[in-house]
């Protein structure tokens, strides 16, 4: 985890939002702070995919799901989608 | 065809995945499980993998190549079902690590099942692709890859990427398809030849141009052997695989 960075913008280090853990992290969010996006975790898996590789259903989903347990900068305007965005 | 392409090799190793793998005949990506050697790998290798992670993809063995020592920090482009990756960590120990990326949730899911069944603690598996690596710069000491970076649609951007990564110092060992002489027009246009690790295979010295172009310095052929059998006499004797050593310049 330490070493991960932004795939996009190369920003390092990432904060990391935990939403659901066991001896893992299962759920959470990373979040870069310098171009605002965000990147979930999935069943214990950092989905890290350019903006053109993700899918907008999905992380929807996943925004709409965890959105008490995100920041609201991200739920709300972080990128390449946000609860905002939907509405 | 650039998306289209990315789609179906991402669909194509989906399926590979959910059907517990072995190469596709055409490919000439390795062998079937009854060979001795499944793409370079000995049989006291393929012993150490979990079984369930050896998907008979590769077309070679870059971690035998890579000399790897306890405690460095390993990352594997492309790792589907893990096996590399099981093997690098053998190696790194228990002060090391092995990172694998792949784009293919299927294989994330395999390597990932097997890593907690066989109680690697030393591996990490992330959904990314080799052309955006989620790693910081000079973070790793070694990038394996094995039949991978032929499938991108950007490789001098992949190499970019590794320079990016490794450590001053930090050394490349990857293991890809190339041509020797160009393919015909009509495969290399073809989709589902590129998903089948030949239509996106460079010619051997263009290969070797993109990784001095990254900045990689020493990169030198480690082992080649070619590939005829089972492919239409078209390509047959055009295709071979390489695993090839690079290095970032230390300063």
């Amino acid at each position: 985890m330490d070493i991960l960075a932004c795939p996009i913008c190369k920003h390092h280090p990432l904060d990391l939002q935990v939403i659901r853990e066991s001896d893992e992290i299962n759920e959470g969010v990373l979040i870069c702070k310098n171009c605002n996006r965000w990147y979930p975790i999935i069943d214990d898996i950092p989905h890290m995919l350019p903006d053109d590789m993700r899918n907008p259903e999905e992380d929807l989903e996943f925004l709409e799901r965890w959105k008490e347990k995100i920041p609201a900068e991200i739920a709300e305007r972080g990128k390449p989608f946000n609860l905002a965005s939907k509405k | 065809m650039r998306r289209d392409v990315k789609h179906l090799v991402k669909k194509r190793y989906a399926k590979i995945a959910a059907s517990g793998g072995s190469c596709c005949p055409s490919c000439g990506c390795g062998g079937g499980n009854t060979s001795v050697h499944i793409g370079g790998y000995s049989e006291g290798d393929l012993a150490k993998a979990p079984p369930e992670s050896r998907m008979g993809l590769g077309c070679g063995n870059p971690v035998s190549y890579a000399d790897i020592k306890p405690g460095e920090a390993v990352l594997d482009l492309g790792s589907g079902g893990g096996m590399d990756v099981f093997l690098a960590a053998q190696k790194a120990g228990p002060d090391g690590r092995v990172i694998g990326i792949d784009m293919t949730d299927e294989m994330l899911d395999r390597a990932r099942g097997a890593a907690v069944r066989h109680g690697f603690n030393n591996v990490e598996f992330r959904k990314g692709e080799i052309e955006v690596v989620p790693l910081e710069d000079s973070s790793v000491d070694v990038v394996i890859s094995n039949c991978v970076i032929n499938l991108s649609t950007d490789k001098a951007r992949v190499f970019r990427e590794i320079k990016r990564i490794l450590k001053p110092g930090g050394r490349m060992v990857v293991s890809d398809v190339v041509t020797n002489g160009g393919l015909p027009e009509h495969v290399k246009s073809n989709p589902e030849a590129w998903a089948a690790c030949v239509a996106g295979a460079l010619d051997k010295d263009e290969y070797l141009r993109l990784i001095n172009e990254s900045g990689l310095e020493c990169a030198r052929i480690l082992a080649e052997s070619g590939y005829s059998e089972g492919l239409p006499e078209e390509i047959a004797g055009k295709l071979s695989s390489i695993t090839v050593y690079a290095e970032k310049p230390r300063a």
